[in-house]
């Protein structure tokens, strides 16, 4: 009598002669059936994102400024205009130091609160879902909050830096162009740092513990075990938000528009603010077309490499 | 009765009263009085006029000015536009290059001939041999000024550029501003400049043919006085919007600001004595010897070209400037919106409003102010089509940005002023 499972009563089982063809040929149909599954998703999709695409596209072609006005045909020359623009490489590398500084800030605080969420100790579950409140806040709460934390007209942040000696005077933390961007990073980070915790904090629990337990009992340091344990088990998920991250944060547009709207003297002004002035501001549909494909692709062409450099990472 | 005669009946009755049905007229209005007691208040007057006009019906869609710029071209494109849409002059030119607008110049000399409407609230909207909207309500900046603040440091109301400059100089202590003057990159910013400008002979900015008139040493000294000034206010005023200002005077940091009104501000955040809070003219140059101001009129726009609609449209906008209704409509924002019409100035139904009448000797200095009011790229009844974009760029903040933030000296940044506007006309 045969022990344990039975086999499975497949084609390929009662008629082993066959079995390659049957195979190749239920891994057929099996195709066929998942793209007839996501073909409804697929087509919602060419809907929804690739048909806006094709006409971004013939718009960033044409010349037309306002909604509802035709425009002609004038091919390549938006591309032209907008690539010799002093202004659309600026926004470019301010949309650069945007996604750096963020990546940075982001990171650090979320490492942090994640390595605490981390531990045991009492009130730990309500930490991890306080540490979610600045993240579930809208973005027009946020900047209001801010905007009147940092005012000098009852601003509570200047005081407070003036009595802990940090300052001598009030300060204008959007008043400058350096100033403006390191206060924007910071505020856009205190709000999208808890979901990078969230996601470290998943990976964080996918450590075994028992490594960690191992390099204690060799005599590792704290220190010793975060560089050699968790850092490196932490890069897979590090990567992936790498990549998430930096797409996200390039096309934040809401939180830069409402507090500083691209100042002062532009130096808020990245690449999604650009789009906006040039579309709703200076009425140039068209070149405001341009430039979102452009920005596009420079997107989609980093998210290619992003991906291929972490698929050659895992083959290694 | 037979039952025949009955039923003759019946359908007559029905067929009468689906015929008036079908010979009301339907006007939609867009504006963007979006607080809800402005949209309160603008309901109570359409119910009111709807229930006196039964062949006409005005219904409400309130809107927002942040999306009013893409949402009215596209709507029109797709025909579900509005039949009336407010509007403010740099945003008639838009409408009126995509071909929505009609031109509604007789109407208006009818209106002026009847109320007396006030003359730069039409040329504002008048130029390519028609008028583009019906003035509405007036809104022109003062300066707004705490009068204990300048009677503890013994100083007049300034007049001139000298003075004042010498007076915020000396409200400038103990963590106080002499002034909160804006230098961000947007309309207030735009507007409170303008008000230098004109204050110095420099309010036009195109010449009749359309070429730029901005870069001239006139201007430079306006962008000169304003950063002198900005050295006297709040170090954060580089990135303030509307409300900042309004807020550093009502908390008493600022001592005094330009602004179209503060009386509600300070109502409910000041303090609220109406005898404390000082507004006045806007100080000229040395060299001038009028008061200036920004001021524009919001004003209703016809975008459809439906004989009825229009009838109904002049129904409608004449019920509302009827001195009875008038000031209901203007009091919607008690203190800000100012009446376009001589009669409107006059009327009970504007100065009958408890805050109206608490603030009375401000707001008739607010209306004697907007007399001498003028408005960037459409003075002197030479409108050009590149203002729209000139003023939605904020161009002239930007050339304040350089002046302030970057240190730029003001005549060159006039000068890369004008060629940004030139830029932006191509």
């Amino acid at each position: 009598m045969e022990r344990g499972f039975p086999k499975p009563r497949t084609k390929e089982a009662a008629d082993p002669g066959v079995g390659g063809q049957g195979l190749r040929r239920r891994r057929l149909s099996e195709r066929k059936l998942a793209l007839l599954f996501v073909t409804p998703a697929l087509g919602l999709l060419a809907l929804t994102l690739l048909w806006p695409l094709v006409l971004a596209v013939d718009l960033s072609l044409r010349d037309v400024r306002f909604i509802g006005k035709p425009g002609e045909f004038v091919g390549l020359a938006n591309y032209t205009d907008v690539l010799g623009e002093a202004r659309f490489w600026q926004s470019g590398l301010r949309s650069l130091i945007w996604v750096a500084g963020n990546a940075v800030v982001q990171t650090a605080l979320a490492l942090a609160a994640a390595l605490v969420l981390h531990q045991s100790f009492p009130g730990v579950r309500i930490a991890r879902v306080w540490v979610l409140l600045t993240w579930i806040v809208p973005t027009v709460v946020v900047v209001i909050i801010w905007r009147w934390l940092l005012s000098n007209s009852g601003g509570m942040i200047n005081p407070l830096l003036v009595q802990a000696g940090l300052l001598e005077a009030p300060v204008g933390f959007f008043s400058s162009r350096e100033s403006a961007m390191t206060t924007l990073v910071l505020i856009n980070s205190w709000r999208w740092f808890p979901f990078v915790t969230l996601m470290i904090l998943a990976a964080l629990t996918r450590i075994p513990g028992d490594l960690d337990e191992a390099a204690r009992m060799d005599g590792a340091g704290a220190w010793q075990r975060f560089r050699r344990i968790t850092w490196p088990l932490l890069q897979p998920t590090l990567s992936v938000l790498l990549v998430v991250g930096t797409l996200l944060s390039f096309n934040v547009f809401d939180i830069i528009w409402l507090t500083t709207a691209g100042g002062p003297s532009g130096g808020t002004q990245t690449l999604p603010v650009l789009i906006y002035e040039t579309a709703f501001k200076g009425y140039e549909l068209s070149r405001a077309a341009a430039i979102s494909v452009l920005t596009g692709l420079a997107l989609m062409g980093f998210a290619i490499a992003a991906s291929r450099s972490m698929t050659r990472e895992e083959g290694a | 009765m037979t039952y025949k005669t009955t039923s003759s009946l019946t359908l007559s009755i029905l067929l009468l009263g689906s015929g008036s049905a079908l010979a009301q007229t339907e006007l939609m209005l867009w504006h963007m009085e979006q607080p809800p007691h402005r949209v309160e208040r603008v309901q109570e007057l359409l119910d009111a006029f709807n229930a006196a006009h039964p062949d006409i019906v005005v219904t409400q869609e309130p809107q927002n000015w942040g999306e009013i710029y893409a949402k009215a071209p596209a709507a029109l494109a797709a025909g579900n536009g509005p039949d009336l849409l407010f509007a403010i002059p740099d945003f008639a030119p838009i409408l009126k290059e995509i071909g929505a607008v009609q031109d509604v110049g007789a109407f208006v000399g009818a209106l002026d001939a009847k109320h007396d409407l006030l003359d730069s609230a039409v040329a504002s909207y008048s130029y390519d041999n028609g008028v583009w909207a019906v003035p509405l309500y007036n809104m022109a900046m003062s300066l707004w000024y705490h009068k204990g603040a300048f009677e503890a440091a013994g100083l007049a109301v300034p007049k001139t550029w000298s003075e004042w400059q010498a007076a915020t100089e000396k409200l400038t202590a103990d963590g106080k501003y002499g002034i909160g003057l804006p230098a961000s990159k947007g309309l207030y910013t735009d507007q409170v400049v303008y008000n230098f400008m004109v204050n110095n002979g420099a309010s036009e900015l195109y010449n009749a043919d359309g070429t730029f008139a901005f870069d001239n040493p006139k201007t430079a000294e306006s962008y000169a006085m304003a950063a002198a000034l900005q050295k006297f206010s709040p170090p954060d005023s580089a990135g303030w919007f509307w409300g900042d200002a309004e807020a550093c005077f009502a908390s008493g940091t600022c001592a005094s600001i330009l602004q179209f009104t503060t009386i509600t501000t300070y109502e409910t955040q000041g303090g609220g004595d109406a005898a404390k809070l000082g507004v006045a003219p806007i100080p000229h140059a040395d060299g001038e010897s009028q008061h200036n101001t920004i001021a524009y009129a919001n004003a209703v726009m016809l975008l459809s070209d439906d004989p009825a609609k229009r009838a109904a449209f002049e129904t409608f906008i004449s019920w509302l400037l009827e001195p009875a209704n008038y000031g209901r409509f203007l009091n919607m924002e008690p203190g800000l919106f100012l009446p376009v019409t001589a009669d409107g100035a006059k009327a009970d139904s504007f100065w009958n409003d408890p805050l109206v009448q608490k603030y009375k000797p401000q707001i008739e200095t607010m209306i004697a102010n907007s007399a001498n009011g003028m408005l960037f790229g459409f003075t002197n009844g030479r409108t050009f089509p590149s203002i729209a974009p000139i003023s939605g760029q904020n161009v002239l903040s930007e050339v304040l940005q350089a002046v302030v933030i970057d240190g730029v000296d003001p005549a060159a940044a006039v000068a890369a002023g004008q060629v940004r506007m030139q830029d932006i006309a191509q």
